[in-house]
């Protein structure tokens, strides 16, 4: 019976929202703009915390870094003996890795130091490689697919870095690593340890850093806190913050989502309030134009409630649609700026997609919800004023 | 009433768009996962700790390697200086063991 | 049918600008009557007509429309009552500009629950009734004052009201328009309803139909015919 009452006047708010085109339209786009910037970090970054999640799984369960004076430093290859002594830890490795900055490309390259004999162990088996099995160790090395670009690299083709002491050292490519790990290993060099050590002259009997290996996942916040008591001045790295610091990496804290959101709730008090500030005069009129007609409170009320619903929620789709085709097929165009800031190796964004639904939810909720509720409000209170006296617009 | 056909098309055509694109994010992660478990021998191979997201600092490129002070060791003074990592929060490094232990002797 | 009881009507109360649009009125409307109130401008005819069709409450005094006291009656029930009782023709025809003539017809009708088809019925015998066929596509700001009122009355008449109130329904009419309105409210009146027409045209206080005529002056009855 009352299912009539509801269509009916479903569709004439329809018709009423069509007659104000421009502004609606207006309001429209610029809503969606909203949904579509917030739905854009959200996507984003729930991609990459998954992403991160996901890959991040094989890490090493603890990184042992010497500081010194407050700073990074050399930590002596032999400490490695006393973390091995300890109860649960299954190996160490003393990793020589560093950061090399390439003045004519203007871009940071990472470079991975392995000791030959594990690398042969499993240099057939690595994967996203090409070829499948590329040596490496005297000059010959593994690069990304980033470094391979903007040098101009092929396979079999060679190139210098510039020594720690200023000599130039010869590399040739051995294999390259696939796009599809971009994610990994786009400014990536892999190189043999020796080579390493050459390159930064790092002292014989010092790594950068020690990768520990635990046998019971449980156990690795007590063996981190028993490599600290072992080894005061050092700091302990455990897998779970590799992770986490993701989380908070992109967190709301992290300025990308933080100026997201606030851009959005700004624009978005602003629309609210104009909304809530008050009707038009046209429109006041008409509510008591209504009233006067035998309109209900509440059939005027539902009326601007279907209103700022079909807006809202229009343009909430097509917001959340939009930015699902922004980040996971146009490669997070508008948003991966803000990450990659001066990066010059372009690192790649095309992230797998992925949807969290509490998340979208969230965006649903803190766009449609309080602005169909700030367009009832104005709309109550002239409708609770007799027609009489909205209709002469006192 | 063509009206309110009209809006219920609208709305057909969005949440079909809608439903392919959650068909989308289930397929293809169903299709990344091989890639996914790829990567994560790969990590495990080369004992890497970071996603490569940003190259212009270390400190962005591997911020779980970082601390909150990284970016003002080069120069006490400075500000943060490139725009990633005004766009990414430092690490939280709350569970870090750093208590002192002073051993009984 | 309407009863008024010492209905005092006091516009910006307690300010300088205070005005007694109506004053003091008694006055009483039996079922099925036709009924004129004449009067010069400003002398409250449309005040008192919004009070008898509870688009709003006396200041004091008590106004009884089909047995109810309206003026103590809550919010939602004086809708109510609009609804069932009432079709009012605004003297400045208060359509909606910007939707069609047809849909502002159907405007009534909305809140009270019919399907379409009925909806529809009752929208196109109005439109026949008050001769506007062929123009309800058109927007209700697109049509000729006289087109607009006979909207006005076509609106007013599609829930089928049992008082009909009228303010100047015949401002904007040629005698021949003015004539067609009269012998419709004629055919209403023998239907049963009742009817209070404001107006100062001769041609409506001078009709045979009309049962009597109450002159109004500042706000207080003058006089009765
Ligand atoms: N809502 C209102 N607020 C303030 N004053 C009002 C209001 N309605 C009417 N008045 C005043 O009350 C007096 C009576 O007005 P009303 O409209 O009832 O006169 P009327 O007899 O209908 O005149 P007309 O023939 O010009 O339509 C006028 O002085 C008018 O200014
Ligand atoms: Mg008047």
């Amino acid at each position: 019976m009352s299912k009539e009452r509801h269509k009916h006047i479903l569709s004439f708010s329809i018709t009423s929202l069509l007659r104000r085109k421009g502004k609606n339209l207006s309001i429209f786009l610029i809503y969606t703009l909203m949904v579509f910037l917030l739905g854009s970090v959200v996507f984003f970054v729930s991609a990459i915390k998954r992403e991160a999640a996901t890959t991040l799984k094989g890490a090493p369960d603890i990184v042992v870094q010497q500081i010194r004076a407050g700073r990074h430093d050399l930590i002596p290859t032999e400490y490695m003996e006393k973390v091995r002594t300890i109860r649960g830890v299954t190996k160490v490795i003393p990793r020589v890795w560093g950061y090399y900055f390439d003045g004519p490309t203007q871009s940071n390259y990472t470079i991975i130091g392995m000791d030959g004999e594990s690398y042969e162990a499993f240099r057939d088996r690595i994967p996203f490689l090409s070829p499948e099995e590329a040596p490496i160790g005297n000059g010959k090395v593994l690069i990304g697919k980033g470094i391979a670009r903007s040098r101009g690299l092929k396979r079999g083709g060679h190139f210098y870095l510039l020594r720690s002491d200023g000599g130039l050292k010869t590399f040739e490519v051995s294999g390259i690593f696939s796009g599809r790990s971009s994610l990994l290993t786009h400014d990536l060099i892999v190189m043999s340890e020796k080579d390493v050590r050459e390159l930064f002259l790092i002292p014989a009997r010092y790594s950068i850093d020690l990768a520990v290996y635990v046998r019971n996942k449980e156990e690795i916040e007590t063996i981190a806190r028993k490599i600290g008591e072992v080894l005061p001045g050092t700091r302990a790295v455990i897998k779970e913050q590799i992770t986490k610091s993701y989380e908070t990496v992109f967190g709301w804290r992290s300025g990308l989502v933080f100026t997201a959101l606030l851009g959005t709730v700004l624009a978005f008090a602003i629309l609210s309030w104009d909304k809530a500030t008050g009707l038009s005069a046209d429109e006041r009129k008409e509510i008591g134009i209504l009233k006067a007609l035998g309109w209900r409170i509440e059939d005027i009320l539902e009326m601007k409630f279907w209103e700022g619903l079909t807006i809202s929620l229009t343009a909430f789709l097509a917001g959340i649609i939009l930015a699902y085709i922004h980040i996971f097929f146009f490669g997070s165009y508008l948003v991966a700026p803000a990450i990659k800031g001066w990066s010059v190796l372009y690192p790649p964004f095309n992230l797998n997609p992925y949807m969290d639904a509490g998340e979208v939810f969230m965006v649903f909720f803190i766009t449609v919800v309080p602005y169909t509720v700030a367009t009832l409000i104005p709309v109550w209170r002239s409708s609770t004023i007799d027609p009489d006296e909205v209709i002469r617009g006192i | 009433m063509g009206r309110l056909k009209h809006l219920l098309a609208v709305y057909g055509i969005l949440s079909l768009l809608l439903a392919g694109m959650v068909l989308h994010a289930i397929l293809s992660t169903h299709a990344a996962k091989s890639v996914l478990e790829e990567r994560e021998r790969l990590v495990s191979m080369l004992g890497l700790t970071d996603l490569c997201l940003t190259t212009e600092a270390r400190y962005t490129r591997h911020p779980s390697q970082a601390d909150y002070f990284t970016p003002f060791q080069d120069n006490p003074m400075s500000l943060e200086l490139f725009p990633s990592g005004g766009a990414m929060a430092p690490p939280s490094f709350k569970e870090i063991p750093r208590k002192m232990v002073v051993k009984d002797e | 049918m309407i009863e008024l009881k010492d209905v005092t009507k006091v516009y910006y109360k307690g300010t300088p600008k205070e005005v007694k649009a109506v004053d003091g009125i008694s006055l009483e409307i039996a079922k099925g009557e036709m009924v004129v109130l004449k009067g010069p401008s400003g002398s409250g005819k449309t005040t008192l007509l919004t009070l008898i069709g509870c688009l709003s409450r006396p200041t004091r005094g008590r106004v009884l429309v089909a047995g109810k006291d309206t003026s103590r009656l809550q919010e939602p029930f004086l809708t109510f009552h609009r609804r069932m009782h009432v079709g009012f023709v605004f003297q400045q025809y208060h359509l909606i500009p910007d939707i069609s003539v047809y849909e502002n017809i159907l405007l009534p009708l909305y809140p009270l629950d019919m399907t379409s088809q009925e909806m529809e019925e009752r929208v196109e015998d109005a439109l026949r009734k008050l001769r506007i066929k062929g123009k309800e596509a058109y927007r209700a700001k697109d049509l000729s004052g006289g087109e607009q009122q006979r909207v006005a009355i076509a609106r007013a008449l599609v829930t089928d009201p049992e008082i009909i109130l009228a303010d100047e329904p015949t401002a904007n009419l040629d005698t021949h328009l003015s004539r067609d309105f009269l012998k419709i409210m004629d055919g209403l009146k023998e239907e049963g309803k009742t009817i209070v027409i404001a107006s100062h045209d001769p041609l409506v206080y001078e009709h045979k139909g009309v049962d009597r005529v109450i002159e109004m002056r500042d706000g207080r009855l003058v006089g009765c015919s």
